[in-house]
């Protein structure tokens, strides 16, 4: 029985020794907003948080989060500011397709919790994991960067 | 269209209510919490998991198919080969030479031969490995030459592996050639180029009942696929429903996959009456899925000495891989293109698309106009460079205007902003200064380099095309809008519900908008050839005349004024008179369900007919065309050979831009699928086998890569036979961003590229004084 803490709250369920967190995740949690791109680690649309930090769900096995917190979109979609982060992707056109943008705003989600004020620069860099075919990324980085601003004029 | 007038009435409206404005699509919401369902997020637990027994072999004949050892391992509940298919195992696009398991012949390593239907993947994917096929291998051919040679295997039986040529025939040539003052002739090629959609392709089917199937799936032809899913089944159309779920990025590729992924999971669940989900995996999506056909284009052209293109002659060869599939509309698009946007006398074009033992190519993202602008582009500055005279100045003097004739001699009369553009793209870049400014900096090169685009709408050659669309007034007074064209990312959906907006006065949030499912949508036709928002949008304007025509005639009764004078707004219809009087639409729908004034609406739409001679190749090859132009500035490493795209400068004639926001989104996209296919896109295949089929090996550009994109700059030059003017957005910015960075990187350091991609590896020799 594995037991870890899924978007806050401790949960038990069963994993295979091989099976992968993003196989868990959606195909025995119902959790779909964690994609599958590739399944090798290289197109980041399966992101989540384990503690805290973004990693490919598709590579990571799934008796490995024994203990851990796993955080997806599902959890984190109320906070202040995935809310924001939400909100500028909307507005920005930052969303085509929308298969890349839950891991997306994941890694946003991640860099704005630790840099609440990330230059360009460090913005393109923590979303260079997620792949996007749609956009050319330019709203994205645009919507990640007003996100931040809009957060900081609130506080 | 008895509706042409009130469309010309609202076309001169002076400010819109919606259209013109970005306003943010209802979708993304979605979208952003996690919540919008895509193929895979459909398929339920018990569904039987499929794979696709793929052969092994570039070209061979099947001996046998064994499956008696897969059929052995726990979990695997069958293995469905040829004979299990009821009807018709033909799959073929263009022409009936594509099984869809085949029994007999193989004609690229990936050809799919059986599907393993099993409890889980694991059981699936031993039971590929079980299934045994023996095969007499045949010589393959793989390039363009070997299929062309005399002694080559025929592929597809025939007299040679030609599977298509196409001509056009236009001015004297000799004539043309003998009053240039400057020719240049090259030959150029562009490689496959794979669409790596983030979302592989997909298909849930649920056997429903009595002989019926529900499929959804990964598409961007609806109704294409349900046609192709009832021959395979044998079944009548009826039988066959197909849903279009959310699809993760198409680009063309979905439209030639989704029959294909669709059929085979129908096949599975109709045969073992149990739902099936058959899900690529991304090696497969990468080495077997269509790609961007190769194609080699030899290019001879000429200007006189007041710099006026005089002739153009052009050779094409289109590699089509294992099977023809769109490859007779992909050629004709780049033989209608084959003079660029440029008005040139004599044009003479031949063009054939050959069979080889590779994976297929496809559609894909500007369709062959990305490779015949490459090469049209290439010769422009070349010429430009032997008249000295400045690339964009050379351009100008030469381009389409309202008034000229294209390659296929078709008469533009208007919506012809190509001059426009350009000017557009040089003012925004200041050209002028720039291209002398830049150069070296800090050991680095620098170059500037620019490319114009145009990009027929709807299908080639004048094949007839039309659209559906339908809208319902519910008696709440909102609205339910029905449209078969695909949500694929570009939010041509969106664009309709606007237009209806537009129209009817309606609230945004009052329409909703059902995307395609063959039981109820209108046929919209296919989401391709960047027709969503042209075609479907004006089927989408059509209906919404309809209904506005009996909503206006009971809302004059009700409110006891002329129907001149009801206007509709902001869910409302008003007297114009007396503003104070007005009814909501909820009253006016119930109003209209008491009389029984029709709430429906089938909106249809069909562009002028038009004449084309495939003889000649001359005619009107399509009804209207979007223009663009890039100025691109790229720094190159000479230590690396590496370059960097730093800024580009887009434009494009839009028609009229329905949604600025939209545009934006789809020409930054298809400046970053440009960027990869001029610079890093390489998809290795060695004798017959893709190499590299996955993100790690075949490099996509990454938010690092991506340049600085400056404003796009939108000109309006609306079409007169469509809503509101506007054309078809989807395309055009792939082609002009391909050459404008391929110019800039001779500019940059003095070497031609005459195939693509430019890898670091590539210019690093060529700075070394390798042959490029
Ligand atoms: S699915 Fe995990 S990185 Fe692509
Ligand atoms: S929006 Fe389609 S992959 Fe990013």
């Amino acid at each position: 029985m594995l037991r870890f803490k899924l978007n806050g709250e401790w949960i038990e369920c069963e994993a295979e020794h091989n099976e992968t967190l993003l196989d868990l995740l959606r195909e025995k949690l119902g959790i779909k907003s964690v994609k599958r791109g590739c399944n090798v680690g290289e197109c980041g649309a399966c992101t989540v948080l384990l503690d805290g930090r973004p990693v490919n769900s598709c590579l990571l096995l799934a008796p490995l989060v024994e203990g851990r917190s796993v955080e997806t979109l599902e959890g984190l979609r109320d906070k202040p500011i995935m809310r924001e982060l939400i909100e500028a992707f909307v507005e920005d056109g930052a969303i085509q397709c929308g298969f890349c943008t839950p891991g997306m705003l994941i890694s946003a989600y991640s860099l704005l919790s630790r840099n609440p004020k990330p230059s360009e620069e460090e913005v393109r860099r923590a979303i260079a994991g997620n792949l996007c075919r749609c956009t050319g990324y330019v709203n994205i980085v645009k919507a990640i960067l007003d996100a931040s601003e809009r957060l900081r004029s609130e506080d | 269209m008895e509706a042409k007038e009130v469309f010309e009435r609202f076309s001169e409206r002076e400010s819109f209510l919606v259209i013109g404005r970005s306003i943010r699509r209802f979708d993304a919401l979605d979208k952003a919490l996690g919540r919008a369902k895509f193929t895979a997020d459909y398929v339920e637990r018990d569904a039987l998991v499929v794979k696709v027994v793929r052969s092994s072999l570039p070209h061979a004949l099947i001996k046998s198919i064994n499956i008696d050892e897969a059929l052995k391992i726990p979990g695997v509940v069958a293995v469905l080969t040829a004979r299990d298919i009821p009807g018709e195992n033909q799959i073929g696009y263009a022409l009936p030479d594509q099984p869809l398991l085949n029994d007999v012949k193989v004609h690229y390593v990936g050809d799919p031969i059986a599907l393993v239907c099993a409890e889980n993947e694991e059981a699936a994917f031993k039971g590929v490995e079980a299934v045994e096929v023996e095969y007499e291998e045949l010589q393959a051919v793989y390039t363009i030459d070997e299929a062309l040679s005399e002694d080559a295997p025929r592929i597809h039986g025939g007299e040679d592996n030609i599977a298509v040529t196409t001509r056009v025939r236009k001015g004297d040539i000799e004539e043309g050639f003998s009053k240039a003052e400057a020719i240049v002739e090259d030959i150029y090629e562009t490689p496959y180029q794979e669409h790596m959609y983030i979302e592989p392709e997909a298909a849930y089917a649920i056997p429903e009942g009595h002989n019926k199937v529900t499929v959804i799936g990964t598409m961007q032809s609806p109704f294409l696929v349900r046609e192709k899913i009832a021959g395979i089944l044998g079944w009548s159309l009826n039988q066959v429903r197909v849903i279009q779920a959310l699809t993760g990025g198409a680009f063309g590729g979905k439209d030639d996959m989704g029959p294909l992924v669709c059929a085979k999971a129908a096949l599975a669940a109709v045969k073992l009456r149990r739902p099936a989900a058959l899900i690529f995996d991304r090696d497969e999506s990468a080495a077997y899925s269509v790609k961007r056909y190769p194609a080699r284009i030899r290019y001879r052209s000429g200007a006189d000495a007041e710099g006026r293109m005089t002739a153009a002659e052009v050779d094409i060869t289109v590699d089509c891989g294992a099977y023809a599939n769109r490859a007779p509309f992909w050629l004709w698009r780049m033989t209608a293109h084959a003079a660029g946007p440029y008005e040139v006398e004599a044009v003479h074009v031949d063009g054939k698309a050959v069979y080889t033992n590779k994976v297929f190519g496809g559609s894909f993202r500007g369709f062959g106009d990305v490779a015949m602008h490459f090469a049209v582009e290439s010769q422009m500055d070349m010429l430009a460079e032997k008249l000295g005279l400045d690339p964009l100045e050379f351009r100008l003097k030469n381009v389409l205007r309202p008034g000229s004739r294209t390659t296929t001699n078709q008469l533009l009369d208007h919506s012809v902003g190509m001059e426009e553009c350009l000017r557009g793209v040089a003012e925004a870049s200041d050209w002028w200064n720039r291209r002398r400014r830049v150069k070296r900096t800090e050991g680095k090169l620098r170059g500037l380099g620019v490319a114009c685009a145009h990009h027929g709408i709807s299908t080639s050659r004048g094949a007839p095309d039309w659209s559906a669309a339908s809208l319902i007034l519910n008696e709440d007074g909102t609205f339910t809008y029905r449209t078969g064209i695909c949500e694929l990312g570009q939010g041509s959906q969106f664009g309709h519900a606007k237009i209806v907006a537009e129209i009817l006065g309606a609230p945004l949030e009052s329409i909703r908008v059902e995307g395609p499912d063959t039981d109820s949508t209108p046929n919209a036709r296919p989401t391709h050839g960047s027709r969503g928002l042209m075609l479907g949008g004006s089927a989408a304007a059509d209906a919404a005349l309809r209904l506005r025509s009996r909503m206006v005639k009971v809302a004059a009764e009700m409110l006891g004024c002329d129907e001149g004078d009801v206007e509709l707004r902001d869910g409302r219809a008003y007297d114009r008179r007396r503003p104070e009087n007005s009814v909501s639409f909820r009253e006016l729908a119930r109003e209209m369900y008491i009389r029984g004034v029709s709430p429906a609406a089938y909106g249809f739409y069909a562009p002028p007919r038009r004449y084309f001679d495939p003889e000649t190749g001359l005619g009107v090859a399509y009804p209207v065309y979007t223009f663009a132009a890039t100025v691109a500035e790229v720094e190159v490493d000479p230590e690396t050979g590496e370059v960097k795209v730093v800024e580009v400068w887009p434009s494009m004639d839009v028609g009229r831009a329905i949604d600025p926001l939209l545009i934006e989104g789809q020409i930054h996209g298809a400046i970053a699928q440009g960027l990869g296919f001029a610079l890093t896109e390489n998809l290795i295949v060695e004798e017959g086998r893709v190499l590299n089929p996955n993100f790690k090996d075949y490099v996509i550009p990454s938010s690092m890569d991506m340049p600085r994109v400056s404003n796009v700059i939108i000109v309006e030059k609306p079409y007169r036979h469509s809503a509101f003017g506007a054309k078809g957005v989807g395309e055009p910015a792939i082609i002009s961003i391909v050459s404008a960075i391929a110019n800039a990187v001779y500019h940059a350091t003095g070497i031609r590229f005459r195939t693509l991609p430019i890898t670091a590896e590539r210019l690093y020799r060529a700075l070394r004084g390798e042959k490029p």
